[in-house]
Formats: C-alpha cells, structure tokens, sequence
C-alpha cells in the first residue's frame, strides 16, 4: 500500500455512509455548492433502504425512492464516490480543518468502462452464496452486486476467485483488471457528517430460536428480500424446500428489548416492517395465515396505528407474547412455544415457516475513527447526540455531525429528516467558519 | 374485587426476591419453562400476582411448589427480572404463611435472630449437660429419648397445624370441593412425590442434580431411621454400625457438593443463596459429619473422654430439630410433595 502525493485532495465536506441518510446529507451539501466526498464501504450505494421491499406506513416501492435519489447522488457534479473504500482515520488538524485517511479497495473492474453486460458472470466458475440476497441464493465470484446496484458495475470477489481469467477473456470492454491495488488517500476536509447506519442482530446469539440450524427460521431482511422486486426467487417460498409456506408466524422483539443479548432498548421499526411484510404476504399469498407474536406492538408514528389496524382488519392474526424456544418437526415446520399473556396459558403453535424480526444495533465502528479527539458514544453504544434538543445532529466533536440510524434506531422517513438536520447543521458550519 | 398492594413487593424481598418489578409481561419464563403446561403455567403469573400484591392468590396457588428451580427463566428473561429467584422467595413466604407460629417469616427476615436462635439453643444444651455433671451415659440416653420427642411434638404442634394451613388456604378457602375418595385415591402421589421429587426430572439437564438429592433425602431419611429406631449409637450389630457410617458419609459427601455449587455459583439455582439456604445445608453437613464421628469415637473407644464431641453432635442435633425442621428450609420436603397432593386433588375434584 502506498500513499501518493498526488491523492492528497480536498473537499468541504466527507460523507462516511452512502446509504439513504448519508446520500440525503451529500445531496443538500451537494445542491447548496459544496464539494462533498461520499464514502461507501459496500459495492454499491443505497445501504440497507435500496434492499428492501416497501416501506411503511405508505407502501412505496422502496427501491422506486431509493434508486432515482442514488443516481441524482452519483451524477451529481459536486458529489465525489469512493464505493469499496472505508475511511481509516480522521484527525482534526486546526480549529475548522479535518484531515482524514481513506482506503480505497481494488474492485479489479474498471467501473467507468463497465457495461454491465453480465457476460463474466456467465463466465466465472465459482458459486458462492449472496450477501445481497442474505445468503439465499448464490452468485458468481465476478458478478454484478445486484440488479439496481449503484454503480451498476461488475466486481470481483477476490477471496473466492481462483484466478482462472475466464471473465478477462470474455469481457467486451477490457474492463476488468487484476492489477488493481489498495489505494490510500489523504483527504482534507472541513466538516465531516457519520451516516453509519446501524448492524441487523444476529439471531444466531439466541440459539433457542434455532436460526441457522432450522432452515425455515429466516430473519426479516430474508423476507424482506423474498418480497423485493428483485427478490431471488420469483414468489415466496420457504428456503427448507422450497414450499410456498400456508402459515407464517413472525417473532418480534428477537434482539431488541432484551438485556441478555446485551440489547435492552427498542428497535424502533420491527413492528412497523413485520405488520408491513405481513400485509404483503396477505397480497402475495393471499390463502396464508400470518400470525404476528408480540410484546407490544409499537405504532407511534404517523400513520403507523391506521396501518397495524389495517393488517388486523385484512386477517393478521396478532398474539400477546414473546416467543420462547421454537422447535422443528420432521416435516420442516416449526413450533413455537410461548405464554399467551391475554390468557395467561402457555401455547405451543405449529407454523411452516418463520421469521425473525431481528432488531437493530449499533454500528460502532464510527467511535474508533477519530484520532486526538474522543467521539462519545451512548449508554447503547450509538453516537453521542450533545444537544439532543437544540441540535440535534451535532457530536461531541465540534464540526462532526451525526445523521441517521448511526445515532440511534429510526426509521426511513426519520433518517431522511435526520440527515436533512446534520447537513444544515454542516451547511451552517462551514459557512460560518469561510 | 381484589385490591393491588403495592407495599407487598417491598416485604416480599425480604424473603431474598430481586428486581422482579421490572417484569415487563413478554411470557418469555413461562414459555421457556418445560414444567410449564396449559393446565399450570408459570412463573410469569406469579410474577403478575406478587407486583400487583395479591396475596390472597399467591397464598392458594400451588405453583411455587412446582418449580423446581433449574433456573432457564431467569437465564432468559429480557429484562433480568429474576423469575427464578422470585419463585424461591415465594416459597419462603410461603413457608412463613403456612406456619401459624409466625416464626419461620421472623427467621427468614432476620439474620441476627436466627444467629441469636442458634445460639441460645447450643448454650440451653451446654448447661443441661452440666446440670448432668457431662456424665455421658446420661446424655447420650438423653439425646436418644430427645430425637423421638422432638419428632413427635414438632409434627404433632408444628408441622401438622402448618399443613392443615396449607390445605386451608389451597383446597378450603378457594371452596374447592374434594370427595373423600379422592382424597384417598390420591395419596399415592403424595407418597410418590415425597420420596422421589421425580416432577424435577422434568427441568432440563436435571438428571444429576435430581440423583443427588435423591440421595441426600434416602440417606437422610435411612440415618434417622437407624439412630432413631435402630439406636445406633448404642447398637452392638454389625450391619447397624456399618449402615450408619455409609449413610452419614453419604450426607456428608452430598452437602459437601451442594456447598460447593453455592460457593461456585456456577449454576442459576446456586446463584443467590440466603441465609436460610445456608443453615439448611451446612447443618445437614455438620449432622453427617457429626453422626459419623461420635460413632467413631465410640469405635475408637474414646468418646469417653472427648465428651465435647457428643455434645457438638447434641448441639447440632438441638439446632436441626428444634429449628430448621419446623421453622426453616427443611419444610419443602413436605410442602413440596403435599403441594403434589393437593394439586392431583383439584385436578381430580367433582
């Protein structure tokens, strides 16, 4: 790895997250004439937003608001991108002035002459599964993220190619390029805004739940994706077998709300996005029973009450009680056995498939980026909000905004305003300090 | 109507329950409980009765004696309200409720009490050996005649009137009707329960635990039996003297393992110990260890002159009898089984 004079490059502002919140708080920057650096650590912009199916409470396409916003980002003249690349540290080095380091990974594609023509894809050998579709189905070691992916670029899976050069030979462009080495930049910048998003739990940490052992225990972002238009297969299935499941049962509260798992706080958006997938589940199967297990069902915000009593009203079954160890039958299906609190009865239900509503953690991968100056956590280990009435996007570092879930569980609309306030609160910064 | 206490929290830690007030109703103990069935489910219930204090349900309901504490509720709870300790402290309380001389909750609340018990009951023993002029015959004769009375007199005005309690508040104040033949019909369970605990075989894992107590309570029960009826201290047979040492090495050795796990706290039932659990072992260990060395001493011919010995023995004796049999931990071994008895009674009633 090497660093080059000529990487030394300056911006107004450094974006650290390219999905929904930070992509918002680029584009204001963007739109109002700073020059923002956008850093995303995946392949493709749109963070977990452009992953999803709908969003609740309106029932949007998700990926309709997500990818018109990605590609006013990515052809904005203001808007630098560094896709594959992690920012390693950020040192304040005057009272208005950041300098941080970015590493930039190889993506051995050349994203400009990239058509996206998918003939590698065919030509790669190795299977391996995909991350995108969270492991449901497979896809090549040099393949295209996904099918609205930003850019709309091939890429390279290092760790698992072999090397065979079968893709090189068929590509039309020459694109691809083996060559490519870790690049590092060293980038000047006056203000800085986390948008780090959050972590989905992982429910293998509980295992009563079986998770990764019963192959019909999926978490929501499965479904979520079992629902996407892009989703991997083309209904919806159950992935023991491949049977369109009759009866779904979700469990709510799986690592939120829970002190054992180190998670005692609430999630925020579980309850809204399983009575979401519930409602179209009931559209896509419309013969399925959907039963929803609860502690309570959390429908705080605009619109979210008429939307929980419209899943009631179109069949789903609600049940007061969390879900304590779950148990599978030859046949694939699932027993939950829980206490129904109305009745104060222990119960146990059998359901063909179930799903998770695995809640959201903290990314902390922020705290540690910060090199002289200490960027305070929370008592849940999600960034520091310092006048959380006042301003609420600012950090504890002077000139560092927060936007988005990497302050906390939210949801979409609320990330959005989220990153609207910590690009004012920039906007505001850096003219104060020209 | 029944009226919420909100006071009764407060008194119900004094029997050792914690924190079980930030219970948040989620069903998650009761779900993972494998003794929980449809017909009983438990704890979050008793979790719901003792923060609302109504102590009316709490004093009929048999489900405290139907966790045998393996401890997964407490595991799993998400906002580590400690259901398994609130059964533990439930069943102190009720223990307390059950004895209508008041002093088991006395004992149970306060430790200075309890200390202050033990003690005069060994100096009572000390002065009543020298009122004897320490003549050994005389008080070993003593302690011989003093473990049938104190049998007889602590079941006949203690234990009994508690269990007469008991069914009072589980069968007769809750007007449930019971025919006589099922009284008869279900003795068995009594008798089942009573001398095998096999309900916990049902917890998860159990299954050396459940031996060793199992152990622990035929030991016990045989050691009884052989000095009580069989006077082994004074017993010329073989096989008697013998049989007396394996079953005071097997306490013994049973306690010694029980203490070890509480020092541990390795699993959840030995993570919070009160006092009260304390002297229930340690004092089955010191009458093991005791038992067994009067009988050695007499073997070894030198009882006679180390008195002190039996008088230890007497001592902890007194203590066991006269205080953890009626008013301490040893009681579940009834309650447990005749909470067994009543429960196949409501279930088998009309």
């Amino acid at each position: 790895m090497k660093i080059e004079q000529e990487k030394n490059i300056s911006f107004d502002a450094l974006v650290v997250g390219g999905g929904i919140a930070g992509g918002e708080a680029a584009l204001n920057l963007a739109n109002t004439g700073f020059k923002v650096l956008l850093i995303e650590k995946d392949l493709s912009l749109g963070g977990k937003m452009i992953m999803l199916s709908k969003v609740f409470p309106t029932l949007d396409c998700a990926a309709c608001i997500t990818t018109p916003k990605v590609s006013e980002i990515a052809r904005h003249s203001n808007i630098t991108i560094y896709t594959s690349s992690e920012v390693s540290s950020i040192s304040k080095i005057a009272k208005d002035n950041f300098e941080a380091i970015v590493i930039k990974k190889p993506r051995y594609v050349v994203i400009e002459d990239c058509t996206a023509c998918q003939l590698c894809e065919e030509a790669c050998p190795i299977s391996v599964s995909d991350q995108y579709q969270y492991n449901m189905v497979g896809r090549k070691a040099a393949f295209i993220p996904f099918s609205i992916a930003n850019p709309k670029a091939a890429a390279i899976d290092i760790d698992n190619c072999i090397l065979c050069g079968a893709c090189e030979k068929v590509c039309p462009t020459n694109c691809i390029d083996f060559t490519q080495e870790t690049e590092e930049y060293r980038v000047s910048i006056k203000t800085v805004i986390l948008a780090t998003g959050f972590k989905l739990f992982d429910p293998v940490l509980i295992p009563r739940y079986g998770y990764g052992v019963y192959k019909n225990v999926i978490t929501s972002m499965q479904m979520e994706r079992e629902l996407a238009p892009t989703r991997p297969f083309n209904t919806v299935l159950r992935p023991g077998d491949g049977k369109v499941p009759d009866k779904i049962a979700y469990v709510l509260c799986t690592g939120s709300r829970d002190a054992t798992i180190g998670n005692p706080i609430c999630s925020q958006i579980c309850c809204m996005y399983s009575i979401k997938q519930s409602q179209l589940l009931m559209g896509a199967l419309p013969m399925a029973d959907v039963t929803i297990y609860y502690i309570n069902i959390r429908s705080f915000g605009k619109g979210f009450e008429e939307f929980y009593q419209q899943a009631k009203g179109m069949g789903v079954n609600f049940v007061k009680g969390k879900i304590g160890k779950i148990t599978e039958t030859e046949k694939g299906n699932l027993i939950l056995r829980y206490e129904d609190i109305n009745e104060g009865i222990v119960k146990e239900e059998e359901h063909d498939m179930v799903i998770l509503s695995v809640g959201a953690l903290p990314n902390q991968d922020a705290s540690k980026l910060f090199k002289g100056e200490e960027l305070q956590l929370d008592q849940h280990k999600f960034i520091y909000q310092s006048d959380l009435l006042g301003s609420p996007s600012k950090t504890s570092i002077e000139g560092v905004f927060v936007a988005g879930t990497a302050s906390g569980p939210m949801d979409i609309p609320d990330s959005i305003l989220s990153a609207g306030s910590a690009s004012s609160e920039a906007i505001s910064y850096l003219i104060q300090n020209k | 109507m029944a009226n919420i206490d909100p006071k009764f929290g407060k008194a119900l830690k004094e029997y050792g329950a914690i924190d079980f007030n930030a219970c948040y109703n989620c069903g998650t103990c009761t779900a993972v409980c494998s003794l929980s069935t449809p017909e009983d489910s438990f704890p979050r219930e008793m979790v719901r009765l003792s923060v609302l204090g109504l102590e009316s349900d709490l004093t009929s309901s048999l489900k405290p004696w139907m966790c045998y504490y393996c401890g997964e509720c407490t595991t799993h709870c998400p906002q580590t309200a400690n259901p398994g300790e609130l059964m533990m402290s439930l069943r102190r309380w009720l223990t307390s409720k059950y004895d209508w001389t008041g002093f088991s909750g006395l004992l149970y609340k306060s430790l200075p009490l309890s200390i202050i018990v033990f003690i005069v009951t060994a100096i009572g023993v000390i002065l009543f050996a020298a009122e004897e002029s320490f003549n050994l015959e005389t008080i070993i004769h003593f302690g011989h005649y003093f473990e049938m009375i104190a049998i007889g007199a602590v079941f006949s005005f203690i234990l009994l009137p508690n269990l007469i309690r008991m069914w009072y508040f589980v069968i007769l104040k809750p007007k449930i009707k019971v025919s006589f033949s099922t009284y008869l019909k279900s003795f068995k369970e009594l008798i089942i329960h009573m001398f095998t605990q096999k309900r916990s075989l049902g917890c998860d894992d159990n299954e050396v635990r459940w031996i060793e107590h199992l152990i622990l309570v035929i030991g016990y029960l045989s050691l009884l039996f052989t000095t009580v009826f069989l006077d082994w201290f004074s017993s010329q047979n073989l096989f008697i003297i013998l049989l007396g040492y394996v079953e005071s090495a097997i306490i013994f050795v049973i306690t010694v393992i029980f203490v070890q796990s509480r020092m541990n706290k390795s699993k959840e039932v030995s993570k919070f110990s009160q006092p009260s659990d304390w002297f229930f072992i340690i004092w089955l260990l010191l009458m093991g260890l005791s038992a067994f060395m009067v009988r050695a001493f007499i073997d070894l011919d030198i009882l006679e002159s180390n008195i002190w010995m039996y008088l230890v023995h007497l001592i902890v004796l007194v203590q066991w009898a006269l205080i953890i049999v009626p008013f301490g931990k040893w009681t579940h071994f009834l309650y447990r089984s005749f909470a067994m008895y009543f429960d196949s009674l409501k279930r088998n009633q009309g």
